[in-house]
């Protein structure tokens, strides 16, 4: 009954000009940047964060946090009119969505995923009012060991879960936490790894590395492609769903929001793999799984259920524990940090009014993402007849400008043009780049942790098994590094039989 | 092995070689607690062993399927690009940050992406508008000027 009564309290927090309004700005840029291919939210969020300067945090975060699940539903337009996902987590969606739509069944292709997003959003974030506070509560018994195995678990499971290459992936996150080691030593204050350089001593910043790792570097791969592919028309009066649609796609709508949740709440997983677990779940049940990748509309259902919904979830650790689950979600809690808010399970009572009223938002915002999405959907679908040949320069404008705004200051310039280029070899060279911002944003409560646990056991490692807690978070983080070698062992042993 | 598993590889121990000599004078253990070259140590530990691992992966996959490169039309247009990028912030004390960027924008649209040149021009002139209303307008953001005070 407390989390309903601090939900209504968030609703009356959403309820000014101003915070609707951003509300609405949120998630319509985050409709748009989700139609584009070649920039997702996470990129989005990053080059917009020095645009929430000039408003309250609370503000800031609710349009931020538009941008995250607004960037969900845009994706679905672009890859069932365009057969080109709009950001990685709709690339399920072109399998059946654009067969649908060369079928002259595209607007119930949006349609259905207009409404699975939906429900599955509002759902999830039903759940994030009930487990958020009992997580948060629970996360107060833990100390210094805890939080440094929780930081850590954050980062392996991010390699080991999302991405095809586990050593790649650690690759990634071991660069970000090396980057995050620049500056000064945050315990005893001593200058290191500057390499001589005077405008290293201050440190790099988040806020740089991500503009260039996901802005400039997604620009940047796709400045490649010289021709747009011709998005598909769609009336508003196709946009209407026969019985048999509706019989067909309701449960795939509960099996996507359930496994999108399960998978949203887990670090590191996020919505591109929520929808293509999904996808292979409902062509598992389906008793013609043969129609699948012919037009089936539960696979679009599904996948589109399931991004959305763990697009919402992986805001339960980030609020709970301060551990993000996604590349967007370390965004949101690095734009926390910026304006001076300190994440961790303290947060659902010191900042009570912003947790809330950003909860409260997100069933706000999936609300106009459903009207935006259904009678405005052939609205949005004719935006994709712009050439982004003229979207493209503006994009690497801002980011120049976002990157400069943040200290005044050139050097935040040139190192958001150097993780620029870092980011197109990352593309070209397929390693995933969330593993390097979360492990940059975990970097200081993992080694803040580490030291104080170190300090506390006079140097003796035994304090991360001694206690139950750090011990099953031990265990996880053993798992999460053990469960991808041995998958990598067990694919190698087949090829050689085979071969 | 390919290259384009070898190199970022190579590319990690060299990273983890740098951090090892750059803490080498900072302390690892002071008294009863770690160092600020504690974590950066144990970092370049894993950079080495994910050389390793990385190096032991590649050999598994072998030479396989070629590591495919963008056309070199494409790799051209990156390449400009990226020079316009770089070359926007060298002119911005010049010229200033605004006209910088009004440059780089029209260079990028006409030279290398070669569109008409009206909608380019008025590309240009949006780009611009939205970043000083939003920057300078909006956020108060002092924007480098150049010599001609814009």
């Amino acid at each position: 009954m407390e989390a309903l009564q601090l939900l209504g309290q968030g609703f009356a927090t959403c309820f000014t000009p101003l915070n609707l309004s951003f509300i609405l700005i949120g998630v319509v840029i985050g409709q748009i940047i989700g139609a584009l291919p070649g920039i997702g939210p996470a990129a989005g969020m990053a080059l917009l964060l020095p645009l929430t300067y000039g408003v309250p945090p609370v503000t800031a975060i609710m349009m931020l946090a538009g941008i995250m699940y607004g960037g969900q539903y845009g994706g679905t337009l672009t890859s069932v009119l365009v057969n080109v996902p709009g950001e990685a987590a709709s690339v399920m969606t072109t399998l059946d969505g654009h067969q649908m739509a060369r079928q002259g069944r595209a607007g119930a292709a949006l349609s259905i995923a207009a409404i699975g997003s939906f429900l599955a959003g509002v759902g999830a974030v039903v759940a994030v009012v009930f487990v958020t506070p009992p997580l948060a509560e629970f996360a107060l018994k833990f100390n210094a060991p805890e939080y440094f195995l929780l930081a850590l678990l954050g980062i392996t499971a991010t390699a080991s879960l999302g991405s095809d290459s586990p050593t790649k992936a650690l690759m990634a996150a071991l660069l970000g936490l090396m980057v995050a080691m620049v500056g000064v030593d945050p315990i005893q204050g001593t200058p290191r790894l500057a390499f001589g350089q005077q405008a290293l001593i201050e440190g790099i910043d988040f806020l740089p590395v991500a503009i260039g790792i996901f802005g400039i570097a997604e620009v940047l791969a796709s400045l490649e492609r010289s021709e747009q592919a011709a998005a598909m028309r769609t009336r508003l009066r196709d946009m209407w769903l026969g019985a048999k649609d509706w019989a067909e796609s309701r449960m795939a709508i509960v099996r996507g929001s359930l496994i999108g949740f399960f998978v949203g709440v887990m670090p590191g997983a996020g919505p591109t793999i929520a929808s293509m677990l999904a996808y292979i779940a409902e062509k598992r049940v389906s008793a013609r799984p043969e129609r699948f990748g012919g037009g089936a509309i539960e696979g679009v259902a599904a996948p589109e259920s399931a991004n959305n919904a763990a697009s919402h979830a992986a805001c339960i650790p980030m609020l709970a524990l301060g551990i993000p689950g996604s590349a967007s979600t370390a965004v949101l809690l690095a734009a926390l940090i910026l304006h001076g808010i300190r994440p961790g399970p303290g947060l659902m009572t010191e900042q009570s009014t912003l947790v809330w009223a950003l909860i409260a938002s997100m069933f706000i915002g999936n609300l106009v993402l459903l009207v935006l999405n259904l009678p405005l959907a052939p609205l949005f679908a004719a935006l994709l007849r712009v050439r982004y040949a003229y979207l493209a320069p503006g994009i690497l404008a801002i980011s120049l400008v976002g990157a400069y705004a943040n200290t005044l200051n050139f050097t935040e310039v040139w190192i958001a043009l150097a993780f620029g280029v870092i980011g197109w070899f990352m593309i070209k060279l397929d390693f995933p780049r969330a593993p390097l911002v979360l492990a940059l944003v975990l970097a200081p409560l993992l080694e803040s942790s580490l030291r104080q646990s170190l300090l506390l056991s006079f140097g003796s490692l035994k304090i991360f098994v001694e206690r139950p807690l750090a011990a099953a978070l031990l265990g996880c983080v053993v798992l999460s590094l053990a469960l991808p070698l041995v998958g990598t062992l067990r694919r190698a042993a087949r090829l050689k039989r085979v071969g | 092995m390919r290259p384009s598993d070898v190199v970022p590889a190579l590319l990690m121990l060299a990273l983890s070689a740098a951090i090892a000599f750059d803490t080498r004078s900072l302390s690892f253990w002071a008294d009863t607690t770690p160092g600020p070259a504690f974590l950066p140590v144990w970092l370049a530990i894993a950079g080495a062993v994910l050389f390793v691992l990385r190096l032991a992966e590649a050999r598994r996959l072998g030479s396989g399927v070629p590591f495919q490169w963008p056309e070199r039309v494409a790799l051209a247009r990156v390449a400009w690009a990226f020079a316009g990028l770089v070359a926007a912030p060298l002119l911005a004390p010049l010229v200033g940050l605004v006209l910088a960027l009004a440059a780089f924008v029209a260079f990028l649209l006409l030279v290398v992406l070669r569109q008409a040149l009206w909608p380019s021009l008025t590309t240009v002139a949006i780009t611009i508008g939205l970043v000083y209303a939003i920057f300078v307008g909006w956020l108060g953001v002092p924007l480098p000027k150049g010599m001609l005070g814009i």
